[in-house]
């Protein structure tokens, strides 16, 4: 048996979306969200926390998964990142308060406060403009943190950048883009390959 | 665990390959010759009171080059040396907490070409054998079949760090977009897309023959496809796929590698191949080819898959009351000089309560010694007690263990 594993959250509609069309497997957004797994016809689909999509398949509990690539820039996982399934795209984004005097990166101060829930890739992208950083890793209400005087700047993600306007917040530059990947396990590609390659297959068609 | 660690390495020693202890601790500067710098900051580092900066090994073929080009340097190559032991290193996974770890491994020293690694492959697989895994997958492939490949497309030089960055990290999604960005599109681009799926019997090499236009690459299928006849002679079929997609360390590796997975886990569970640099590395420059195998993950696999021989099952539960403790030890003591596993009780204990504590051992038999002329000796797997002369029961038993 072929498991999946799908996330909860923003990328789940267009996640069933996607297996429905390849013809893997025909799923209502309430069923899968009623029982968290469904077996049907040799497949079996997990529901879980986007964050988690990547430990289930770097574990082999799940073959294959499909995980935001904002997931993927957190963990240095064991797992082949197999395709961009285009969907659920946002940006992760520097953003300062409204009322800052900072722009682009050349008007940031010797040492930047940041806060982020992507310290991973927050470092990597500061590191790579050469630009001393401190890290202040938060969990959530991000955009809480520059208006209190926390951090100069918040690095987050943003489909449509309402909620920074509401907080006040600008952009002023751009770290990466975020789009649905399909990721594998790699035994499973070994070990059950015609399965897993028919299957990433019927997807790759529909994309 | 440990059952699992002899019969490996009694599987080595038929093939014979000789037991080599090497040191946990090295100092990091002799570490770092043969590591690169990822797997080096990842090691567990302590100081010397001299102040230099020992290092606990994370894994122990640089250990034993290092024996290879030291203590046994007058040695005549090849040699055939496997070791066991703990590792350490801080494992960057996130799902991964775990930082000690059990391998046993062996490696072939001086000498190059398929025969060299058809051996060193047969031996990885009888090890699992050996293990008592009954289902599991060795892949072979080649890492110079890939480095051809990058060669072949004559990437831009800031364009080709990126790409085995990609490939390193498995991650496809960049490559298509870093190779989107070439000029040229060629065979030799969608083999390096297609990667995770060249996977399969020797037809794949024929497949990967038609596509490749470099020398490089070519000769790596020559070597695989000899390496897959050598393998058959070897009495290895089915167990044995080749994959020319395998990705793993291109800087360390030099030619076949092979991988292992047992059924339902994540992760390998051997890994091998040809390091033909390392040795250079400590001065006694020589092919070398080698594998190991995680013993705590093979240890999960045979627990899952409920092959897992618990702890070692005792014989003979010797147990003893009034004046029969001396007949008891040197009735323990012929069992054991026949090879058996054999516990004498601490305590007298009556028969009823002696029948008891057997089972609580997971002894197989119980020998009761009253102290009379003769003992009682209640066999494994059948109910009752029979009273026989203790040495009868000693060659009972004995015939039995045959």
């Amino acid at each position: 048996m072929i498991s999946v594993a799908i996330p909860t959250g923003t990328l789940l509609e267009g996640s069933l979306d996607l297996l429905r069309r390849a013809g893997v497997v025909d799923l209502g957004p309430e069923e899968i969200g009623r029982k968290l797994l469904v077996e049907r016809e040799g497949l079996r689909v997990v529901l879980v926390k986007p964050a988690d999509v990547p430990a289930y398949v770097d574990h082999g509990s799940a073959d294959l998964g499909i995980a935001g690539k904002d997931q993927l820039w957190e963990s240095a996982g064991g797992h082949y990142e197999l395709l961009d399934l285009g969907f659920g795209a946002c940006r992760l984004i520097v953003a300062v308060p409204d009322a800052s005097p900072l722009a682009d990166p050349r008007t940031w101060p010797p040492a930047l406060r940041v806060g982020t829930k992507y310290g991973q890739a927050t470092a990597r992208y500061m590191a790579g403009l050469g630009q001393r950083v401190e890290i202040v890793e938060l969990h959530g209400s991000v955009e809480l943190a520059p208006l209190v005087g926390l951090v100069d700047a918040i690095v987050d993600l943003t489909q449509t950048g309402r909620t920074l306007r509401e907080n006040r917040l600008r952009i002023v530059a751009e770290v990466a883009c975020s789009t649905a990947r399909l990721i594998a396990n790699q035994a499973s590609l070994k070990t059950r390959t015609g399965a897993v390659q028919a299957l990433v297959t019927r997807i790759r068609e529909v994309l | 665990m440990r059952d699992t660690q002899e019969a490996v390495l009694a599987e080595m020693r038929r093939w014979g390959y000789r037991y080599v202890v090497t040191p946990t601790l090295e100092r990091l500067e002799v570490l770092a010759l043969g590591l690169d710098a990822d797997v080096r900051r990842r090691l567990f580092k302590l100081m010397d009171a001299d102040g230099s900066v020992l290092a606990v090994v994370g894994e122990r073929t640089v250990s034993v080059a290092r024996l290879v080009a030291g203590a046994l340097r007058a040695a005549p190559l090849p040699l055939r040396l496997c070791y066991a032991g703990p590792v350490l290193t801080n494992d960057p996974g996130r799902f991964t907490r775990r930082r000690e770890a059990y391998q046993v491994g062996a490696e072939l020293v001086g000498a190059s070409g398929p025969v060299a690694d058809a051996e060193v492959i047969a031996l990885a697989v009888r090890c699992l054998d050996a293990a008592g895994l009954r289902r599991y997958q060795v892949d072979v492939g080649h890492s110079e079949f890939f480095l051809g490949l990058l060669d072949g497309l004559a990437l831009p030089a800031d364009v080709e760090p990126a790409v085995r960055a990609a490939l390193a990290q498995r991650d496809f999604v960049a490559l298509e977009a870093l190779l989107a960005g070439t000029p040229l599109r060629s065979a030799e681009h969608e083999l390096l897309l297609r990667f995770p799926a060249l996977r399969g019997d020797a037809s794949i090499l024929d497949a990967a023959g038609a596509l490749v236009r470099n020398r490089r690459s070519e000769r790596a299928l020559e070597e695989l496809a000899r390496v897959h006849e050598l393998l058959r002679a070897h009495g290895l079929g089915a167990a044995v796929s080749l994959d020319l997609g395998a990705i793993r360390d291109f800087d360390y590796y030099t030619g076949v590698i092979f991988e292992g997975y047992g059924p339902d886990v994540g992760r390998s569970l051997a890994q091998g191949g040809r390091y033909d640099g390392l040795l250079a590395d400590f001065g006694r420059p020589a092919p070398a080819t080698g594998f190991m195998i995680h013993l705590d993950l093979m240890g999960e696999v045979l627990r899952r898959s409920g092959v897992a021989r618990g702890l070692t099952r005792l014989d003979a539960a010797v147990a003893w009351s009034g004046a029969g403790l001396e007949e008891a030890l040197r009735l323990a003591s012929s069992l054991r000089m026949f090879g058996m596993r054999a516990v004498v009780d601490t305590q007298p204990r009556r028969l009823g309560a002696a029948l008891e504590w057997r089972t609580a051992l997971g002894a197989s038999h119980l020998v009761h010694a009253g102290g009379g002329r003769t003992v009682a000796w209640a066999p494994a797997g059948a109910a009752g007690v029979r009273r026989l002369p203790a040495a009868h029961v000693v060659a009972r038993l004995a015939e039995r263990g045959r």
